[in-house]
């Protein structure tokens, strides 16, 4: 027992040492800071990885031991407990009972036990000896409940095999599909490589709604599970409303914006679109009626704060030409009057008569799914289980034993009740006090 | 009368209560006890009218959702925890000391959620995490549970103090000597109003159970409430970790009593521990990173 409490309080330091020094992914600043030799000193007493450690799971696994050799040495005493035989006549019990557990009656010593029998008998157990001149009753209830605290140990046991199974045959990872792609790998975590699916998941729409102040009310996305490049069943994921397919499930955890790329560069002469040019850098094209080649030679997601922008270098007999196209650059020119007179590297239209301009950067949206299988939750949950019930029974139940007495003094019936409890004096002297209530003559009848 | 403006003078009214219980322990008379309780329960039904209220205005604003969703709601339900259970105890122990013990801790909960400039009192809609039928169950448990703790930990506080003063006379003839003597001082009487050790040590122990019984549910709503928003019903972050922590510590006190017999002021140490676990898991946590932080 002092080396639970020993356990218990080495496993909640390790715990709070986990809480504070940074684990695993989140490491990588603080052993940064570190010098190196006590960033591998501290690597290898795995401390950035405590709840993964080998020495972590030796702590667990010697409470687990701890637990089960506990229970094994008590329960022989609960069990006898439990199934022993209490014998109905104990006179030692009625010397020490207060005067106000006795009640005195006229009816004669057989028609009381009998009475009474019968009221024990809607409790519990009920054992009754008859002798010459007294009669003994005895009964009790919830001697089950000294095993309330095994079913609660035996819970936390199976709660921690749960925990086992999933960490040795589960696994969890992440995936992310941009919309209208299909995906059939999952990145697994903690760096442990990737896993193949035997079907394909295709996010046929990534789906954000937001309330009117800004935060995010909705995440959704709409998938189609595929089997040999047949669509086998559709589903929306949204968060807290996962999704289960091939018994894995697949959660909204994340999402995003397909990096630029895909940005489309128009060329227009006055009203009449000439081309357009998937933008890359190093893209060449044609500009025939002024026998140009350009060029793209810069890419910028944002430049000098103004977006997504583009560098053209042109080649012509006339000369070389360079200058930048903006996406935004209507809202450019609005707000700086005169800008692209004044700085012809600005402005779109510098080599005539064609204007550049950039399509919108595709927005396309990724989804960020976690993908779980953890064959250990049911084992878990059936720990849970357990455990509440092993609560109930250890704080809501108790056993409770009563015994009666009925002798003759006076030529009078005279009923005497002792109890016992193992937890709950209260609880019993309620039920004493429920008895000698139905024990006692009827008020108006002659005593 | 918005909800807000009602929690604020349910503030006062705390105050006014573990002014009323102070008094009573230190004059010695009654009546300060009874203005006391009569003053929780009008305290204690607004508290309780002004959570419905802004449950209502929450569907007003046509985002319905329990107001039990922020840090402001957690402190106000924290604050109404404490009180109901509070007055249940008083209510079946007949005994109003433990109220001067506990009752300022709903008040700093209440103060610190209406006058810390950083806790908005906002009603605001459920971001996607938040959106699950899980929430309330799981706030609920874990709270009542907090409260129990902080049952334990006055009764704790009032075991140690009473123990202090218990230390200057021989065990035995303590009272007698007081009443012989000089008549007692203000702090004596004080410390005379506080039960006795075995009643003190029974309350520590049976709201000590009642709190790990509602942590362990809390534990388990928040479990499977993770295994359907995070994936994973255990993901060692670090609110979850010191919860577990808190679990344990509560674990070895009651083994500690079952099993070793552990009474008094080790007992007392233990509860006084424990709550500050539950301080860091409640509060603490909010200072490391993990996906449990308060917006």
């Amino acid at each position: 027992m002092k080396l639970a409490i020993v356990l218990l309080v080495l496993i909640s330091v390790a715990s709070i040492l986990g809480t504070l020094i940074p684990q695993q992914e989140a490491a990588g600043l603080f052993i940064s800071r570190l010098s190196p030799g006590m960033a591998d000193f501290l690597r290898g007493l795995q401390l950035f990885n405590i709840f993964h450690s080998a020495w972590f799971m030796v702590l667990l696994g010697l409470l687990a031991l701890n637990l089960i050799v506990c229970s094994l040495d008590r329960f022989p005493m609960a069990w006898k407990r439990f199934s022993q035989k209490n014998e109905p006549d104990r006179d030692d019990l009625f010397e020490t009972i207060p005067p106000d557990q006795m009640v005195v009656k006229e009816t004669s010593i057989t028609e009381e036990t009998s009475r009474l029998e019968k009221l024990l008998g809607k409790k519990g157990r009920v054992g009754r000896k008859d002798l010459d001149d007294r009669s003994y009753l005895y009964a009790e209830k919830g001697a089950y409940s000294y095993f309330g605290v095994y079913l609660i140990h035996i819970s936390v046991l199976v709660v921690m095999a749960g925990f086992i199974v999933g960490f040795l045959f589960g696994f969890e990872g992440y995936m992310n599909i941009p919309e209208g792609e299909s995906s059939t790998v999952v990145t697994l975590k903690r760096g442990k490589g990737a896993k193949k699916l035997d079907f394909a998941i295709r996010c046929d729409r990534f789906f954000i709604d937001f309330y009117e102040n800004g935060a995010p009310k909705t995440y959704r996305s709409d998938l189609t599970f595929m089997q040999d490049g047949r669509a086998v069943q559709s589903a929306s994921v949204l968060v807290n409303h996962p999704v289960t397919y091939a018994g894995m499930r697949f959660y909204q955890a994340s999402y995003g914006m397909i990096p630029a790329g895909d940005t489309i560069m128009n060329i227009t002469q006055g009203d009449k679109k000439i081309k357009d040019v998937q933008v890359a850098i190093g893209m060449e094209f044609d500009l025939p009626e002024k026998k140009a080649t350009a060029q793209i030679t810069r890419v910028e997601e944002n430049l000098m704060g103004m977006g997504p922008a583009v560098k053209l270098n042109i080649r012509s007999p006339a000369g070389n030409f360079q200058f930048w196209v903006f996406e935004a650059i209507e809202q450019i020119a609005q707000a700086n009057p005169g800008l692209l007179e004044q700085v012809p590297l600005f402005n779109p239209g510098a080599f005539k008569p064609y204007v550049f301009s950039l399509g919108h950067v595709d927005r396309r949206y990724y989804t960020g799914l976690q993908v779980a299988q953890d064959p250990g939750v049911p084992v878990v949950a059936t720990g849970a289980g357990l455990m509440m019930i092993g609560f109930i029974i250890v704080f809501f139940c108790s056993h409770r034993q009563i015994w009666i007495r009925l002798d003759r003094k006076a030529d009078k019936t005279r009923i005497s009740i002792a109890g016992k409890s193992n937890r709950d004096a209260v609880g019993l002297k309620r039920d004493i006090r429920k008895l000698l209530d139905a024990a006692k003559p009827k008020e108006g009848s002659a005593i | 009368m918005s909800n807000t403006v009602i929690l604020s003078w349910t503030t006062f009214i705390y105050l006014a209560v573990f002014a009323f219980y102070l008094i009573r322990m230190i004059s010695g008379k009654e009546f300060w006890g009874r203005l006391g309780t009569v003053t929780a329960l009008i305290g204690l039904s607004a508290h309780t009218a002004a959570l419905i209220l802004r449950w209502i205005a929450s569907y007003q604003m046509g985002i319905g959702r329990v107001p039990l969703s922020n840090f402001y709601e957690s402190l106000i339900f924290f604050a109404w925890s404490i009180m109901a259970l509070y007055l249940i105890i008083e209510w079946r122990t007949k005994n109003r000391s433990l109220g001067t013990f506990v009752v300022p801790v709903a008040f700093l909960c209440m103060a610190f959620a209406s006058l810390s400039p950083n806790i908005s009192n906002r009603i605001q809609p459920l971001i996607p995490a938040l959106q699950s039928n899980w929430l309330a169950s799981h706030v609920i448990t874990c709270f009542l549970g907090y409260a129990a703790f902080t049952v334990a930990f006055a009764s704790g506080l009032m075991a140690l103090l009473k123990g202090m003063e218990r230390g200057k006379f021989s065990p035995d003839d303590s009272a007698d000597k007081i009443d012989a003597d000089s008549p007692p001082t203000h702090f004596q009487r004080f410390i005379r109003h506080i039960p006795e050790p075995g009643i003190l040590d029974e309350l520590i122990y049976q709201s000590a159970a009642l709190g790990f019984v509602f942590l362990a549910i809390g534990i388990m709503t928040g479990s499977i409430w993770a295994h359907y928003a995070w994936g994973s019903y255990w993901s060692w972050d670090p609110k979850e970790t010191w919860s577990l922590i808190t679990w344990l510590v509560y674990a070895i006190l009651l083994h500690a009593r079952y099993v070793r017999g552990w009474r008094g002021k080790r007992m007392a140490i233990m509860a006084i521990v424990g709550f500050i676990c539950v301080l860091i898991t409640y509060l603490g946590v909010n200072y490391l990173p993990g996906l449990h932080s308060y917006q």
